[in-house]
């Protein structure tokens, strides 16, 4: 990537790289024009979704602790009571570490289990192709509340028969999830694995790659983006994840984050709590802002270096 | 199976699947020769893992003489190992392991819950008629009148683990220490017993008493066991506790009813709506499950509260979900077009920023948006000095919900488009500058429908998450504003609370109703999503 | 592909090796464990979150006392639901903690058996609480706290205990003109009414939502809402509301109504004794009195609630669940330190009669809940909450009483069987 690139990149094809000045006012525009209503958009973006955020962020550094003293600023000092009472009060510790756990596991395999069916959503005809995709859809619409009740009943019958991955356990919460693999996340894949141009892997496999091959050495790698981002979304909503997790897992030391976070809002509780409970949620981002570090060379790397026109 | 499907040149596009696909088995030894030992050696071991996995699974099923799942995970394991040692059926192997895992946690629970929209599955008709009659029965028990209570100790003559379990009750006022099993109660000489201030046997001779732990691990013979008296029978209260009960009312197969001993009333079985009823219709509340058949679905459309506002909450319901979906997606590429320049600092503090409304527990803060929209106390209308009663109107309300939709939706949309852009070769818009196309022509012309290839599906999917989206709705303004008269269906109201709200707010929960209602709701999105889906097949052509 | 061939258990048994591969090893150890707790018998508690923290010490005394496995486990959402599902399908606890009005649907489902008391045990109760989990004339529950609604004022800014409604509000009104306070009346509303919070004006002013059978038990068959007296009371409720004195809003919700309270914007709060540990927490001179009704109306009946232990019809221990409920939870000293865990006033006389010296709310709350109404347990009061809550919020807001009240009515005699 040359200057070129990042100039033609906003649309203006300008070159030039010191030819005539033509007075600062005109560059100041230009500048506003390539890159300033850029970080204008992104910082009213920002305002945008920290607004709600910092009114947590105050709760969560609010001596008192309760909802309704709560305002846009901390206006009663700060202080990080609200933390160590976190701590202090209930097994959040325990309770994170088997969010990351579960969330760590279950995003894995299931963009794993995702990708391998979106190839071959994607790469192969087979009868039912398309009627498959959209049950894939349609089953992720059945409402969650309605299955719980047979969710008991599977997961009754599997804690009888094998108690290491029945209820209060987090492998057997671990399958619930991998039920959702294909679904949403399978959709997005396949959208972009059909972005990629089969002459890619048909000479691949003109040159004797068996379909594994293809598979796992050339699509995986140019999908590596879209891999971070499902990965990353599988993530977050598992930690969310709330419905199933709480007739899940009633054991105080096998609960998740969101379990045991909804626990502190239980009616009157809720104002009460309001402090450690901001402070738990600002605790439950760090993981996935540190999982998005991670993955942002990946999201961000890609194919930028032209790979696709081969 | 894996038939290729002759669409449009895609036979022959195949990967992997063209040498073999005419000649099934046949193109062996020049496949051989791409088999890498490594993928060799990770079939073998993922394979290995499968197998011992099935033969742990086996065992507790073989114990409890579960033939039926016994047989089925042999043929799944069979089936595996044919599928990934044979050559054919090369889609399904990268199907088959996501789909077991679908089929065994999604799909079975939906089918078993559509069943269930043909019976009166609800609170006071979950179990079977069996368990109903044992309900009643044990719920009528009832202390014999003038009857003493008894200090009771478990005891056996045997092995405290396996023994004949007897009761030794002592009656308090008497001083009395006898003995009770099945066949009833005897005297025990008192010279054999010690008795403990409290009343109850500590030792006797010939038993052995039971301690509360030993006697807790046979806790269900203790429950069982039943010691006929004159008035009634002899049962445990706990375990240091008996009492002389009779149950008054008790099933009669002669007539199918309920007979109650005290008052002889009578209720008779009613196999069409589950329940014990008498003469003068008075029903048993301990009900059973049974098939009404259509009826569910009969109400849904007959019932004027359900049809009635049916179709204006259908239409809110769309403009909800395309809002939701669109306003998301509209906002989301917005922001990663502007972020996505080589030439822009900073934008990795961007992008972590933004995806922190992503990275919050969205239960958590639906509630926080809901407090901020309150009229006298919410943030919003103190920082911006309003007087909205956000909640109270209508339209308000309406908006609230998808700016609130549009907060938690957007970084979704906005890391994903952002990793569309990356996947687009930076090649290709240059090359539409240097044509001297504009910006916007440049994005018109090959970054849109490029997005939109990659993203179209996701756009469907997620249009059909916000339109059953239950949080959303019921996190914040559980569907206010509702008109004075009618409080059961209200003006930001989806079809999947409104249907939460008439099964679960009467009288309990109905299962079977709300699973009728479900199907209505599905029917009508597996309608759109079919529709909308087949207009991707175009642009899914584009590049496949 | 073939799979559907491949139905449930197979696909069950398959799904095991994707948690096979995370590691079977790991969770071995506690499965262990339990088994070998189970060989004493084991007790599965279920309860919500704060009483579970309450519960724990003692679960455990008894645990050890008896040589069992006492485990206390905290369902944050929907816990009876989720207890008569789980009890449903045999996966449910041994015992379940829960509020006497989950009686009626815990009994029509089977999820519950009667506790056999000694008349003994039985008469060391108050008797409103074993009224309360009296259900067809069988005790289904061992209560241990009691609750209901009082005024609590803050005495500096509102010395004298209001007699009635108008009282209060001219009292409120008087120190809202001196900008002391910005509401006069802290009483929770929400954006779709509160019925427990606005009964006793409610039945002050006339309304009722059951009318009672000739053994004194509710009778589903003769609902209160909708008819003249409800009509009454909501149109002289419409008065103190938002197009009327502006004393009942929408806008004071469960989140701000007892802060707002603590934080000195309004004299009066209409709560029960879960809100005296925020009361004391913000240092303010406060005293409780009866919530008071319309001048020249009925009384002010608040709705009395209780706190029971329940026995699992299906619990796989159920003798030592009934030992545990129906022998250790009707000991005093349980009672009291439930109390030093959350201050709800204790059921047994003798709990209560301890504790009383200490704390002299507790007292006053009881004189508030002297009048108070058992709330109804029938399966039927179900329908009442959601309709009649909506239909105060809307007349708070300024809809027609009598329109919306009969609607109300009518949404609630219609989803009663």
């Amino acid at each position: 990537m040359t200057t070129l690139t990042g100039a033609a990149a906003t649309g203006r094809a300008t070159d030039e790289p010191a030819g005539a000045r033509p007075g600062r006012a005109r560059r100041r525009n230009r500048w506003f024009a390539q890159v300033g209503w850029r970080h204008l958009v992104g910082v009213l973006a920002v305002v945008f979704s920290l607004f709600p955020i910092v009114f947590v962020f105050s709760a969560a550094l609010n001596p008192l602790g309760t909802l309704s003293s709560t305002g846009l600023v901390p206006a009663d000092g700060v202080s990080f009571g609200n933390f160590g009472e976190l701590f202090e009060r209930t097994p959040f510790g325990r309770w994170f570490l088997n969010s990351l756990l579960i969330a760590g596991a279950a995003s894995f395999v299931s963009v794993f289990l995702s990708s391998l069916a979106a190839y071959a959503f994607s790469r192969m005809r087979f009868a039912g192709r398309r009627v498959g995709l959209l049950s894939l859809l349609l089953i992720q619409m059945f409402p969650q509340f309605l299955a719980i009740v047979a969710i008991f009943l599977i997961f009754g019958t599997i804690t009888g028969l094998w108690p290491e991955i029945g209820f209060n356990t987090p492998w057997g919460l671990l399958l619930l999830y991998l039920g959702g693999a294909l679904g949403v996340n399978t959709w997005l894949m396949k959208g972009f694995f059909d972005t990629l141009p089969r002459e890619l892997d048909e000479s691949a496999t003109m040159d004797g790659a068996s379909h594994a091959q293809v598979f796992f050495r050339i699509m995986l790698p140019l999908v590596a983006p879209i891999l971070a981002v499902t990965g990353l979304l599988a993530f977050i909503n598992t930690i969310n994840e709330f419905l199933m997790a709480n007739v899940f897992l009633t054991n105080s030391d096998s609960k998740t984050l969101a379990v045991g976070m909804y626990g502190m809002l239980q009616g009157n509780e809720r104002n009460n709590n309001f402090g450690i409970f901001a402070a738990a949620t600002l605790l439950t981002a760090i993981p996935t802002v540190l999982v998005f570090q991670f993955l942002q060379r990946y999201i961000v790397s890609g194919l930028t270096s032209g790979a696709v026109k081969g | 199976m894996s038939t290729p499907l002759s669409g449009p040149g895609s036979a022959s596009r195949t990967p992997g699947r063209e040498p073999a696909g005419s000649r099934p088995g046949r193109g062996r030894t020049r496949h051989d020769a791409t088999v890498s030992p490594t993928g060799l050696a990770i079939k073998v071991v993922l394979l290995g893992l499968t197998a011992a996995i099935a033969v742990w699974a086996a065992f507790p099923l073989l114990e409890g003489g579960h033939w039926v799942g016994l047989g089925l995970l042999v043929v799944t394991t069979a089936g595996l190992f044919y599928l990934y040692l044979g050559r054919r059926h090369v889609p399904a192997k990268y199907l088959v392991p996501g789909t077991l895992f679908l089929i065994a946690f999604q799909v079975l629970p939906v089918l078993y819950t559509a069943s269930t929209a043909f019976t009166n599955f609800g609170d006071g008709h979950r179990g079977s008629k069996d368990e109903a009659v044992v309900a009643i029965q044990t719920a009528s028990v009832r202390q014999v009148p003038g009857s003493a209570e008894y200090a009771l100790t478990i005891a056996t003559t045997g092995d405290p683990a396996t023994g004949p379990l007897v009761f030794l009750v002592t009656d308090p006022g008497t001083g009395t220490v006898q003995v009770g099993d099945a066949d009833g109660l005897r005297r025990v000489d008192p010279g054999d017993v010690t008795v403990a201030p409290g009343g109850r046997v500590t030792a006797a001779q010939g038993y052995t008493v039971l301690n509360i732990g030993q006697a807790s691990a046979r806790s269900q013979e203790i429950t069982e066991l039943v010691v006929p008296t004159a008035g009634g029978a002899l049962r445990s209260s706990g375990l240091s506790r008996a009492y002389e009960g009779t149950a008054v009312r008790a099933y009669d197969a002669g007539c199918d009813c309920i007979r109650d001993s005290e008052s002889g009333r009578t209720w008779t079985a009613d196999d069409e709506i589950g329940a014990f009823v008498a003469a003068d219709g008075e029903r048993l509340a301990q009900g059973w499950r049974v098939t009404v058949g259509l009826s569910n679905f009969t109400r849904v459309l007959t019932d004027p509260n359900i049809s009635g506002p049916f179709f204006g909450t259908l239409v809110w319901n769309f403009a909800f979900a395309i809002g939701s979906t669109g306003g998301t997606f509209i906002l989301g590429m917005f922001i990663a077009l502007a972020l996505h320049s080589p030439r822009m600092r900073g934008t990795n503090v961007y992008r972590v920023l933004l995806i922190l409304p992503y990275a919050m527990p969205s239960f958590a803060m639906l509630l926080v948006w809901r407090d901020m929209f309150n009229t006298d106390f919410g943030l919003i209308n103190s920082v911006f000095g309003l007087g909205v009663d956000w909640f109270g109107d209508e339209w308000t309300a309406r908006i609230a919900v998808i700016l609130v939709q549009l907060w938690l939706g957007y970084p979704y949309m906005f890391l994903v488009a952002t990793g569309a852009l990356q996947a687009i070769p930076r090649e290709l818009t240059e090359a539409t500058s240097v044509d001297g196309a504009s910006p916007w022509q440049s994005f018109r012309a090959v970054t849109l429908p490029l997005l939109l290839v990659a993203l179209s599906p996701l756009l469907i999917a997620s249009f059909a998450f916000n339109f059953n989206n239950f949080n959303a709705i019921y996190l914040t303004t559980e569907g206010a504003p509702f008109p004075a008269d009618n409080p059961s269906n209200g003006a930001t109201d989806l079809l999947i609370t409104y249907t939460y709200r008439l099964a679960f707010g009467g009288q309990g929960a109905e299962f079977g109703f709300a699973a009728a209602i479900s199907l209505f709701i599905f029917t009508i999105v597996a309608l759109v999503s079919a529709v909308s889906f087949r207009r991707t097949r175009k642009q899914e052509e584009v590049y496949a | 592909m073939r799979i559907r061939t491949a139905g449930v258990v197979a696909a069950l048994g398959l799904a095991l090796a994707a948690a096979g591969c995370g590691g079977s090893d790991g969770n071995d150890e506690p499965a262990a464990q339990e088994s070998a707790g189970a060989a004493g018998g084991k007790l599965v508690i279920w309860a919500d979150d704060k009483r579970t923290a309450a519960l724990k010490p003692f679960a455990d005394r008894f645990g050890q006392e008896n040589g069992v496995t006492v485990e206390v486990q905290a369902v944050s959402k929907d816990l009876q639901t989720n207890f008569v599902t789980a009890a449903q399908q045999g996966s449910g606890p041994d015992v379940v903690v829960g509020a006497h009005d989950w009686i009626g649907n815990l009994v029509q489902n089977g999820a519950i058996e009667p506790v056999q008391l000694a008349a003994e045990q039985k008469s060391a109760f108050n008797e409103t609480a074993i009224k309360a989990v009296t259900f067809n004339g069988q005790l289904y529950g061992v209560p241990y706290a009691q609750e209901n609604l009082a005024l609590i004022r803050n005495t500096e800014l509102a010395p004298e205990a209001p007699a009635t409604i108008e009282d209060l509000v001219a009292t409120g009104k008087k120190l809202k003109a001196e900008k002391k306070v910005s509401e006069i009346l802290c009483l929770q509303v929400g954006q779709n009414g509160d019925s427990y919070h606005i009964y006793p004006l409610y039945t002050s002013g006339g309304g009722y939502l059951f009318g009672t059978n000739a053994t004194g038990d509710y009778d589903p068959s003769d609902v209160g809402v909708g008819k003249p007296g409800s009509i009454e009371a909501f149109k002289k409720i419409a008065a103190l509301g938002e197009k009327g004195e502006g004393v009942l809003k929408r806008s004071i919700s469960d989140t701000n109504s007892i802060a707002t309270f603590t934080g000195k914007k309004c004299a009066y709060l209409a709560s029960g004794p879960w809100a005296t540990p925020d009361v004391k927490k913000a240092n303010l001179s406060y005293d409780i009195s009866p919530f008071p009704g319309f001048a020249g109306g009925q009384e002010a009946q608040p709705f009395v609630g209780v706190q029971a232990f329940y026995v699992a019809a299906k619990g796989k221990n159920k003798a030592l669940a009934q030992e545990f409920v129906a022998n250790y939870t009707t000991k005093p000293d349980l009672a009291v330190a439930l109390y030093e865990a959350e201050p709800r006033p204790p059921a047994l006389t003798a709990a209560l009669d301890q504790v009383k010296a200490q704390d002299p709310d507790l007292a006053k709350f009881a004189e508030a809940g002297k009048n108070g109404q058992v709330l109804p347990a029938i399966p039927a009061m179900a329908a009442i909450w959601d309709p009649f809550g909506k239909a105060e919020a809307a007349i708070i807001g300024g809809a027609d009483p009598e329109k919306t009240i009969t609607a109300a009515g009518k949404t609630i005699t219609g989803s009663i069987k």
